[in-house]
């Protein structure tokens, strides 16, 4: 272990892989040094190993109905959360939508910033026509608002999780795009694009190896960010039927039914909102130390 | 034969209706394994020239050729590996978030040349780097180290013609001179053609066989080191301009900054 910890801090290191494995190692050590950072990881593992063991820790069922039992407040001995209005336990529907949420969350975030940094960076490079078509492209999206433009898409493509996931995507790009589109301008004209251009790299190249990485912090805490919005909007397209269909027990399809009862019985939407809440100030907190972590110029010697 | 010839040369800046003359009609020759300098005070088009031999200024008239035959636009592979460049600063000319391993390594990806790993140890080692640096990043360099990597990455290609932007005006003077006599025992050992920059004609003076005089983007005058070591300036201009140095020029032949 100690032999292990000493290859990985070796200053000189003997070839790239031992390198690149030395600085993932100083990564980790620069993000297990941030409080929030750390807090931030513990919230999104636990997601991912509550929505990987889901079937082993939820307690009942998160479609099985009983209506003799229904709307039954916390604490309740049996259903920690409570039920819902068809007496539905809300804790097991909690842990099984962690399952949806992550799906949603993960292809909307490994879709919409790839799709706004690549239009981004490419009309920033090239600028000219270009920029002005993409950025106007950029602008037309920009200019409806997301829901209502989810909206239209799902009614084109058909109601359904995997079409929502793509009409999120297709909305979620343009601020992206943006961000992506200022970094370059700033990065552009820089000595060392002027020397790589000079080595003979394609544009591919330096857009891929030398313009990206420069975009990639400030995007990252874009998408952190945007988290919430993202399982709001899904929750929303479920609310109008578009999305998520019942029974899934999707986060914000719970709070959209739970809202008839807000007065009452204020468990049934609150306690997915709390769900929302925890994961999205989970990823805002990761993102920030990731932001840390990316920049090699952080690091502390 | 002359390895560079600039012909006539005119570059013009546009912008919002504005026009910019950097270069008018200047016309410059170097042979092969001479070392030849651009001095003028700043504006006055001598970065410039180097930028539009790369076709990163636009030309707007005259003809630039390097081994007898007219650049083609864009400059294309076969330019890289002959022209290499050094920028001035030092800070802006590395990729804060490459190591000097990638740095030095992806112009011979880019040309599919073998064996990159004895290249970049060899090319720390000729530039009088350690190679334990080879996977550190720009941050942890000092100016003097950036300006060496940056030397070693426009050599990883072996070019034969290295253009010069005020190599070491970012330097401090006593890195100043071991940068300097570096790229002098670089141009030595492997028969290179040097085009620099300065505004400091004592660095002109160490470094170079012949010079020209720019001011206002125009050519003023053409001299060589003999001219200059024994103060044979036809125009006012140089003089002034060789004034202002002489005093760090002159003391012991051969130049003060050794």
């Amino acid at each position: 272990m100690t032999a292990l910890r000493q290859w990985l801090q070796d200053p000189s290191p003997a070839s790239r892989r031992q390198a690149r494995l030395g600085q993932m190692w100083l990564a980790w050590l620069r993000i297990r040094r941030n409080r929030l950072a750390m807090a931030g990881l513990v919230i999104v593992g636990t997601l991912l190993v509550v929505a990987a063991l889901a079937p082993w820790i939820a307690p009942h069922d998160p479609l099985a109905q009983d209506l003799t039992r229904r709307l039954l407040p916390p604490l309740t001995p049996g259903n920690l959360l409570g039920t819902d209005d068809f007496g539905r336990d809300i804790l097991s529907r909690i842990i099984y939508g962690a399952r949806i949420t992550l799906y949603i969350i993960g292809l909307v975030a490994v879709t919409a910033p790839v799709l706004g940094l690549l239009i981004g960076t490419v009309a920033g490079y090239f600028g000219g026509w270009v920029d002005a078509t993409l950025m106007r492209l950029t602008d037309i999206f920009l200019a409806f608002p997301r829901l209502i433009l989810a909206l239209a898409l799902v009614a084109v493509l058909g109601p359904g999780i995997g079409n929502a996931i793509l009409a999120i995507a297709l909305t979620a790009w343009p601020p992206y795009a943006r961000v992506a589109r200022a970094e370059t301008l700033t990065v552009r004209n820089s000595d060392y694009i002027a020397a790589i251009r000079l080595q003979g790299a394609s544009p591919a190249r330096i857009i891929a190896g030398h313009v990206v990485p420069m975009c990639l912090p400030s995007v990252i805490i874009r998408v952190t960010l945007d988290m919430a919005g993202v399982i709001l909007i899904a929750a929303g397209l479920g609310f109008l039927g578009l999305g998520v269909q019942p029974p899934l027990p999707e986060w914000g399809l719970m709070i959209s039914s739970g809202r008839k009862y807000l007065f009452e019985q204020w468990w049934v939407a609150t306690m997915p909102g709390l769900a929302i809440f925890v994961v999205s100030l989970g990823f805002n907190l990761l993102g920030d130390g990731l932001r840390d972590v990316l920049d090699p110029r952080s690091a502390a010697r | 034969m002359s390895l560079i010839e600039v012909e006539n040369l005119s570059v013009t800046f546009r912008a919002k209706g504005r026009e910019v003359r950097a270069v008018e009609g200047v016309s410059l020759t170097v042979a092969a394994r001479e070392s030849y300098g651009l001095v003028g005070e700043s504006g006055s088009g001598k970065s410039t020239i180097l930028r539009a031999i790369c076709g990163m200024a636009p030309v707007t008239g005259g003809r630039i050729r390097i081994g007898g035959q007219v650049l083609p636009t864009p400059r294309g592979r076969a330019f890289s590996a002959q022209v290499q460049m050094v920028f001035q600063d030092p800070y802006a000319s590395l990729h804060p978030r490459h190591t000097i391993d990638r740095t030095l390594s992806e112009p011979l990806a880019i040309h599919g040349v073998a064996g990159s790993d004895a290249r970049v140890v060899q090319a720390l080692t000729d530039v009088g780097l350690p190679p334990s640096f080879r996977f550190r990043y720009p941050h942890q360099l000092s100016g003097g180290q950036r300006q060496r990597v940056a030397i070693a990455r426009a050599l990883m290609l072996q070019p034969a013609i290295l253009l010069l932007d005020e190599p070491t005006s970012a330097l401090d003077a006593s890195v100043q001179a071991e940068v300097l006599n570096l790229l002098d025992g670089l141009r030595r050992d492997r028969g290179l053609t040097f085009l620099m920059v300065s505004h400091d004609l004592a660095v002109i003076d160490h470094m170079c066989d012949r010079l020209l005089v720019m001011q206002h983007g125009r050519a003023v005058e053409e001299l060589a080191r003999d001219d200059l070591a024994a103060a044979r300036m036809a125009t006012p201009y140089a003089r002034s301009l060789f004034a202002a140095s002489a005093d760090r020029m002159l003391e012991p032949a051969g130049g003060a900054t050794e």
